[in-house]
């Protein structure tokens, strides 16, 4: 191993290879940190307390090998954006906060057969239509708007309730992880409060960096996967982005509490109280996962439900059935979720609580989880850009096991915060350069939202996608580029 | 009292001070409503009352912003023009926790709510416990919360 070193401001990073940095234990980290990711995106990534939030990680009993830093690693709280964290699900724990607040927060893409020249000319049109049918924003209600009942249902069946209630086809399931239903959903583990929550808001964009995107295809660089993928240059997509909404954030805040009135001992271990954890097998871990399932069919719901409003959007727009655009569901990835995984870990299979926080599955070809349809070429994983600088998506790569724990990045990573964003941006000017210039059409209930998601304000995505490549932990197989864009 | 926005990568951070702990959380809670929204009327919607206990005193300030976050959604109104009437805890105010259990912390106050239709508001997710500091200070208090957007 060659000693060369990165310094980051008093944390020194010692390269394992290339784009592999590792923090070596010290004080009371139980294990390493690594950050994968090149010198030019460490340079960026040294500038906030990313680095300083992944060593925190490594405090977490039964963290297993390493913790991990993404390419498009940054500041959260608690535990880094952009990191993932594999913990012994016997002798560990199961952290909420490293989960996050928006539980199974993640993107989906459908496929059409529809290509860009079908659209030009009607892009106004659409991105009105979609804006108008498509809740978003604060206070915008959803798709379906109904009692606790409903949402007690949709907690424990996911995307099943969806097929039931006219919202979903079975398609949609083949193409979701876990086929949108995760087992071991415990609805009676998600609050009151929760559920009046998320009661209003099924199917429903939410704000912040949220969004739904129509793009086009611009590069496929692998056909052979691409064509399993069924993409093609010039073809239409959709990309979603959005999770949980107030349930999901309600849900992780009652467990932090109820961490801190009940495991007092271990969160006084840890050096940020916004990791807190619950031990394995405490009635709190297991109440945790159980609710915390629950929220991800919630999420799945929700995704599902504004994709199926895209179709019939489309309908009217195209003036023709959904089915003749063939708008099928591609595939939908998490990127807030804590799943129980089994890894080779030291020559032997271990049980892990892999918490992804702004990270993504990233399985192989031929892992037994990857869903029959991509089985023989590996998992998609689905890239979203800014608005500026377009979409990836990728498929899982073959040493994602070894290195990741089965996972890569998740986006661009922010680079500027909220508030810098808002002074060096003003939303009407970025939605008229992006319009003029990038014939994007944007679409927002909020100015300032737009400026905050500015394309400036993120790490360039062709960095970190490239990165991904190089490691072979999740492989470029297309690129798309937005044209409509509508967001909270 | 008074409150500034401070600068987070990701999500959005409130440092506030106030003379006493009441108008620091009250503070911290007009911080959080103008992260939601940079302009709104300064009359209209009707104000409610907001009752928390907690077991300690940062657990309080955390339950406190939790509950304001909880009600914009369920009544569809953002929270503005925070006062808070009391807070009272064991020990006269040394915040520590308590020896006796729980909810030893209790706070009232209340807020102004601006329907969510009339104003072009965002969504701020959560509070956090991330960096969290609730301290006395010479001449009052200060807290500092990060808020997940």
């Amino acid at each position: 191993m060659s000693n060369v070193t990165f310094d980051a401001d008093g944390i020194t990073l010692e390269r394992v290879r290339e784009y592999v940095w590792e923090i070596p234990p010290e004080g009371d980290m139980r294990a390493p940190a690594r950050v994968f990711a090149s010198e030019a995106l460490l340079e960026e990534i040294k500038e906030d307390k990313t680095l300083e939030q992944i060593k925190n990680t490594t405090h977490l009993p039964g963290i297993t090998n390493y913790a991990i830093c993404m390419p498009d690693g940054h500041q959260g709280y608690g535990f880094p954006v952009g990191g993932v964290g594999a913990i012994d699900a016997e002798d560990g724990c199961i952290s909420p906060g490293s989960v996050g607040y928006d539980i199974n927060c993640g993107v989906r893409m459908m496929r059409t057969n529809l290509t860009y020249d079908d659209l030009q000319g009607r892009e106004e049109e659409l991105v009105d239509s979609l804006f108008t049918n498509i809740p978003s924003g604060l206070g915008g209600g959803g798709i379906v708007e109904s009692g606790v009942d409903t949402v007690e249902e949709i907690l424990e069946r996911g995307v099943d309730w969806a097929l039931e209630n006219g919202h979903a086809v079975e398609g949609d399931l083949l193409h979701c992880e876990d086929e949108g239903v995760r087992a071991g959903a415990d609805a009676d583990k998600i609050s009151q409060k929760a559920k009046d929550r998320g009661k209003n808001q099924i199917g429903s964009l939410g704000s912040g960096n949220h969004f739904l995107e129509v793009q086009r295809v611009t590069d496929v660089f692998d056909e052979e996967v691409g064509a399993a993928f069924g993409l093609e240059k010039d073809q239409i997509v959709v990309l979603i982005h959005c999770g949980s909404r107030g349930l999901g954030h309600q849900t992780c805040n009652d467990y932090l509490r109820k961490i801190e009135q009940q495991h007092q001992g271990l969160l006084d271990q840890l050096p940020d109280k916004e990791l807190a954890a619950a031990p394995a097998g405490s009635q709190l871990a297991e109440d945790y996962y159980g609710a915390m399932n629950a929220a991800i069919n919630f999420a799945w719901v929700n995704r599902q439900l504004i994709m199926h409003r895209t179709r019939q959007v489309f309908e009217r727009v195209f003036d023709r059935p959904w089915e003749e655009m063939e708008m099928e569901l591609l595939y939908d990835v998490a990127h807030n979720i804590a799943k129980k995984e089994t890894h080779t870990v030291g020559g032997e299979d271990r049980e892990l609580y892999v918490h992804r926080k702004g990270a993504t599955r990233a399985f192989p070809a031929g892992h037994p989880d990857v869903p029959n349809a991509y089985r023989d070429v590996g998992q998609p994983v689905i890239i979203p850009g800014s608005m500026g600088a377009g979409s990836y998506v990728l498929r899982g790569g073959e040493n994602s096991m070894d290195l990741t724990f089965g996972s890569t990045a998740h986006g661009a990573g922010r680079l500027m915060s909220r508030t810098q964003a808002k002074n060096e941006y003003w939303g009407g000017d970025v939605q008229d350069a992006l319009e003029e210039q990038d014939r994007i059409y944007v679409k927002a209930q909020s100015g300032a939202t737009i400026a905050e998601e500015a394309p400036g304000v993120y790490k360039d995505v062709d960095e970190v996608v490239r990165i991904s490549d190089a490691l072979g932990i999740g492989d470029k197989v297309a690129r798309t580029f937005p044209i409509c864009n509508i967001k909270g | 009292m008074r409150y500034e926005l401070c600068d987070h990568t990701a999500d959005i951070a409130v440092a506030a001070t106030g003379d006493s702990l009441e108008s620091a959380f009250a503070a911290v809670a007009n911080g959080l409503a103008a992260a939601s929204c940079d302009e709104f009327e300064d009359a209209g919607g009707e104000r409610f009352s907001v009752a928390v206990d907690a077991e300690s005193r940062e657990a309080l300030l955390f339950d406190y912003l939790d509950e304001l976050i909880y009600r914009r959604d369920i009544r569809g109104e953002l929270p503005v023009d925070h006062r808070v009437d009391a807070v009272s805890g064991p020990g006269s105010g040394t915040g520590e926790r308590s020896d006796t259990g729980t909810d030893e912390w209790s706070l009232e106050a209340s807020a102004r709510g601006v329907p969510l239709t009339e104003i072009d508001a965002r969504e701020i997710k959560a509070v956090t416990y991330s960096e969290m500091r609730l301290e006395r200070v010479d001449g009052g208090w200060e807290a500092y919360v990060v808020f997940d957007v």
